[in-house]
């Protein structure tokens, strides 16, 4: 099981490995969110409620629930780093930060225009949800700055990864904190997105498709950029210039 | 007497931090002075950018105190660790026999005794220019009095992580802005609670965990970024 464990933290054999990978999946990708989208925004039946608007909603549901598993994955990607001070665990962090906020943002963007139809309003400070979404955003593009800020590779990464701990704990008070100052500003707030679980089954069939989607492309998306960053920082190896060689 | 120098216990060596740093901030008197003006200046502004109104002021009043709080406390935390990773002495401190958690635990409560106490004292008198209802100060008090340390001690985390980085005046407010949310959010609800006469137990209470969490694991996290900058 350890040989199998160091292995993992090794670069050159998680990017020959996933060499293996790639193309398979990218097919499930491809096919997977491919058939939810067209399902979701050309088959879906509209809400008696909420007409067409309701189908971005598959999107939207897909993405925001997927956002939530980057802090901690950071978390988890940071103790490795911290503890057995494994560079892939690192590699993959640096690109969980950007990515984590792109999807964060993307559920904020999906969520206002859904909310622009259904609610009438592009942005309620009334709901919980909204709120605490936004600040895991801000916390988010606050571990990028700090890895920007820091230049120095060995260091940014440790830094990184304790502020990925410290933000994973913080995500979560936040969440509650802002939950308890809604309900006891605004009690039982009428607007919820389980306003559209009165959909069919199809609604829901279509959902779960387009969140194992929205999950293959994180992977495929984190896989990618990490073969990018074991490329950039392994580049005076000799298993990475035999690569370049033959691949011109 | 060389070998009592020579081997102070943990205890006389967070005095001695301590008493350091007070010493400090004392000769320097402009990381402390500046920061307090910036909460005071803010504050004032508010009124001329809003309305002179009496009832306008006192519904917005907490938040405004609050708010100013977090920003200043921020801006003196940039002072926390700056001088003495300049001058070296930080490195003494990591190098010490004693526990770094420790130190820096005095370092925080040095700092907060000349940057945050003020705010708290000075507190009611800004609240009566912000026409806050004369029951809450009391509450407004207490609760600055929980919130402020705790705002220090979360800070520090940001602080340490920062500290070798030239100009990082902004990063800093990027990191420590988001995390300060619970503390702002119960801190103004206490003083809300308490303007329109609702019992404000709750709000203390749960400001003093977050304050007794702060305190416990805000230091070790503090001092393990502190080894990861200073190396």
């Amino acid at each position: 099981m350890w040989v199998w464990f160091a292995k993992l933290g090794s670069p050159k054999w998680f990017y020959e490995l996933s060499t293996k990978w790639l193309p398979w999946l990218v097919v499930a990708t491809v096919v997977v969110i491919g058939t939810a989208t067209v399902w979701a925004l050309l088959f879906l039946p509209p809400d008696y409620q909420q007409g067409y608007t309701s189908r971005i909603l598959v999107v939207h549901v897909a993405v925001a629930g997927t956002s939530l598993a980057f802090f901690p994955l950071m978390a988890v990607a940071g103790t490795i780093t911290l503890v057995w001070k494994m560079k892939l665990a690192d590699m993959v962090a640096k690109n969980a930060a950007a990515l984590g906020a792109w999807f964060s943002f993307i559920t904020l963007a999906t969520g206002s225009i859904w909310g622009s139809v259904s609610w009438g309003t592009w942005w309620e400070w009334s709901d919980s949800r909204l709120v605490s979404m936004l600040f895991q955003f801000f916390l988010l593009l606050g571990v990028v700055s700090l890895r920007s800020a820091l230049e120095e590779s060995d260091k940014a990464a440790k830094a990184c990864a304790l502020l990925s701990i410290v933000g994973c704990i913080n995500v979560v008070v936040i969440k509650y904190s802002v939950e308890w100052w809604n309900t006891l500003h605004q009690p039982a707030s009428p607007v919820s997105i389980e306003s559209g679980s009165a959909n069919g089954p199809e609604f829901w069939i279509a959902t779960a498709l387009m969140i194992l989607g929205v999950y293959l492309f994180l992977s495929l998306s984190l896989i990618l950029s990490t073969r990018n960053e074991i490329l950039m920082r392994e580049r005076r190896s000799l298993w990475v210039q035999e690569l370049m060689s033959t691949e011109k | 007497m060389p070998q009592a120098i020579a081997k102070p216990t943990t205890w006389s060596a967070f005095m001695l931090t301590l008493k350091r740093d007070l010493l400090i901030a004392f000769k320097r008197k402009n990381d402390i002075v500046n920061p307090f003006m910036f909460f005071v200046i803010v504050i004032s502004l508010f009124p001329l950018a809003i309305s002179p109104d009496g009832d306008k002021l006192a519904e917005i009043a907490a938040g405004v105190i609050w708010i100013a709080v977090l920003l200043s406390a921020m801006l003196s935390m940039d002072s926390l660790f700056r001088a003495d990773f300049e001058d070296g002495s930080l490195e003494m401190l990591l190098l010490s026999p004693h526990p770094l958690f420790f130190l820096v635990l005095a370092k925080n409560i040095a700092h907060w005794l000349v940057s945050g106490l003020p705010v708290v004292i000075a507190s009611p008198l800004l609240a009566y220019m912000l026409k806050l209802p004369s029951e809450s100060y009391v509450t407004l008090m207490l609760t600055l009095l929980v919130g402020t340390p705790t705002l220090s001690l979360i800070g520090s985390i940001a602080v340490a992580l920062t500290v070798g980085l030239g100009s990082r005046g902004l990063i800093l407010a990027v990191i420590t802005l988001p995390f300060s949310v619970p503390v702002l959010i119960f801190g103004t609800l206490a003083v809300q609670a308490s303007a329109s006469g609702l019992p404000t137990g709750g709000y203390l209470t749960l400001l003093l965990a977050i304050l007794a969490a702060s305190l416990s694991l805000a230091p070790l996290t503090s001092a393990a970024a502190l080894r990861i900058s200073v190396s």
